[in-house]
């Protein structure tokens, strides 16, 4: 009796004792995850599908079609974080670009920090490349418009600090690079409201 | 163990020895000093440390570490605060001084300027301001619940002299970090809140004129090219205060009296010998710094709105452990004598070796923040850093070689003498 219970005690210690520190369960990246309250991926994939849409079907795109008889040529400019957290604006940004390049409507060009690297690489091959692949100067396509916008929050946060609403506004605008017109103004508001317990039972 | 670790930490800090602040560091997390509950003030100390060793990276993962850990502090352990309640506020988690909460994100903004990211530089200025904002509405609405339940009216429950939600370092920060992203409008709100908040700390001073330099030049980003920094004194510590109170049972059959002991956290603030701080460029400009913020000043004022709380929390803990002991022993005592009077001592011994008071806090934040903006030519400058003591003697200097460029938009230059 003693050794069946000292045997089932070790048992369940090693069952125990020699459990993971961690448990990983991959997800669809689809997957709505609220963790902390804070801006995370599933508002910019939200902010990325809503201006894409929007983008895409306001009556800017087919006038400019009409008037140059060729699709637009966009250049993703500033978008400035003026929220209180630290957002990655670039992930909604890249989104927009690849939603662009892939429906065939939009042209995109290197933004100013990408070309950078491309015309180093470019004036390194007048040297070094043969005539006959080197790329020349001066070919660049121009882009018609500079997409720039900017991301605020307003965090409202009750006085005992238990619960707290964050609204986030995210603003996108199409700029005219040649007459400064703004063609196209996109705009997403998320609305986060966040709970907080006073109390847990385990420390 | 951990005070002694913590005082070790601050030698090392001040002597300026952060190397030996990495180590010692690492040296408490391998014996295990930094418990669980001790995780703030392990990442506020980290990211302190990592700053001033130029590793900004570094100090920016630590300090939000320490910010994401004093939000999830918020939802308080039952077990800890039962604990807590029988023995001391040690058990507690420690979730930091409303203070060290903001002044992290001051050095944050440090990090970013360094690493010239003025977007997320101005993201932590917001987030200091908004944390003063909620602070001052607290602190506020603390000061006003104490004065409606004081039935004595005997006590002045008014929060102070500073209005804690104007940080003159962190209107200073917002104003440059504005101007320099070209929006004129807020640094110029910026630069109007700023000198508010320093003729509010002028009270702190005895009315004494902090700074000298035009503050209106700040909104105009054109007039300078570069932001100095001196760190001087210390973070102001907590030496614990002990009190004991005796009691009566007021049973003339027995000769039965109990004390109390409880041990209370005082705040104490260091005078640094630093009178004031001055830059030399090129050897042959001198320009003084302004005080721009008396961190300790100010954190000593935001901490006396808690010492209620604390003072009555020590003493309930103390009544009922005493009176806990008292009840105990006195129905044992009725059993049996000797052992009645053994756990009476007991309890005497248990109330004198477990109350202890909580003297957790930030001890490497500095005590004092002076700032100036010049404009230095294109070229290779030095700049000379120097803290001159009350007896008007160069008492510490740093020198720095400053590159400036045509497309130089701000270099920040900082130093800090710990003393």
């Amino acid at each position: 009796m003693k050794y069946s219970l000292l045997t089932g005690l070790l048992l369940a210690f090693v069952l125990v004792g020699c459990r993971p520190s961690q448990k990983i369960t991959r997800i669809n990246p689809n997957t709505t995850t609220d963790l902390s309250g804070k801006w995370n991926d599933t508002d910019a994939r939200l902010v990325a599908e809503e201006m894409i849409t929007d983008a895409l079907s306001k009556p800017w795109l087919n006038q400019f079609n009409r008037n140059n008889q060729k699709p637009p040529v966009v250049i993703v400019g500033r978008v400035r974080n003026e929220s209180m957290e630290h957002i990655e604006t670039e992930v909604f940004t890249k989104e927009l670009e690849r939603s662009f390049v892939n429906s065939g409507e939009i042209s995109v060009v290197a933004s100013s920090e990408e070309r950078a690297d491309i015309r180093d690489e470019r004036l390194d091959q007048q040297a070094n490349a043969s005539y006959e692949t080197t790329k020349k100067l001066g070919q660049e396509l121009g882009a018609d418009f500079m997409l720039i916008g900017n991301i605020n929050s307003i965090v409202d946060e009750a006085v005992d600090s238990r619960t707290l609403a964050v609204f986030y506004t995210v603003n996108l605008e199409f700029v005219n690079i040649q007459t400064n017109q703004k063609v196209w103004i996109g705009n997403k508001k998320i609305k986060k409201f966040i709970e907080r317990r006073n109390y847990r039972g385990m420390p | 163990m951990l005070d002694d670790a913590q005082f070790d930490l601050r030698d090392s800090f001040t002597a300026a020895d952060y190397q030996s602040s990495e180590e010692l560091l690492k040296k408490f997390k391998k014996k295990d000093i930094y418990r669980s509950k001790d995780q703030v003030l392990y990442n506020l100390e980290s990211g302190m440390i990592y700053h001033f060793s130029n590793k900004y990276d570094s100090s920016s993962f630590y300090l939000s570490n320490a910010e994401n850990e004093i939000d999830q502090n918020y939802t308080k352990s039952v077990s800890r605060g039962v604990g807590a309640f029988l023995t001391n506020d040690n058990k507690l988690v420690y979730d930091g001084e409303p203070y060290e909460d903001v002044y992290l994100n001051a050095f944050k903004a440090l990090n970013f300027i360094h690493l010239q990211d003025w977007d997320a530089a101005l993201v932590e200025t917001r987030r200091m301001t908004y944390k003063m904002t909620q602070l001052d509405i607290k602190i506020k609405g603390l000061a006003s619940s104490f004065a409606k339940s004081d039935s004595t009216g005997k006590t002045d429950w008014e929060t102070g002299d500073v209005n804690i939600q104007n940080s003159a370092m962190g209107h200073y920060l917002s104003t440059v970090l504005y101007a320099k992203a070209g929006d004129i409008d807020d640094a110029r709100i910026e630069r109007e809140k700023l000198e508010i908040a320093l003729k509010e700390q002028a009270n702190l001073s005895s009315g004494r004129n902090l700074v000298q330099s035009d503050l209106s030049k700040l909104q105009n980003p054109n007039t300078y090219n570069v932001l100095l920094a001196g760190f001087t004194g210390r973070a102001p510590y907590k030496v614990q205060e002990d009190a004991r109170v005796f009691m009566d049972d007021y049973d003339d059959k027995k000769d039965d009296e109990f004390y109390l002991k409880f041990s209370f956290p005082v705040l104490k603030t260091y005078n640094s010998e630093v009178n004031y701080v001055r830059a030399v460029v090129n050897d042959s400009i001198t320009t003084p710094l302004d005080l721009i913020e008396q961190m300790d000043k100010v954190s000593a004022e935001v901490y006396k709105a808690k010492q209620p709380i604390i003072y009555s929390r020590a003493l309930l803990r103390a009544s009922t452990k005493a009176i806990g002991t008292k009840l105990i022993s006195g129905a044992v005592r009725e059993k049996n004598e000797f052992l009645g009077d053994l756990l009476q001592i007991l309890g005497f011994i248990a109330q004198e070796t477990t109350e202890k008071a909580d003297l957790r806090s930030w001890q490497t934040m500095p005590g004092q923040s002076w700032m100036k903006t010049i404009k230095l030519p294109e070229g290779i400058n030095t700049v000379r850093i120097e803290y001159i003591g009350r007896n008007g003697r160069v008492r510490y200097f740093d020198e720095f070689e400053v590159t400036i460029t045509a497309n130089t938009e701000l270099e920040l230059v900082e130093s800090i003498y710990a003393n």
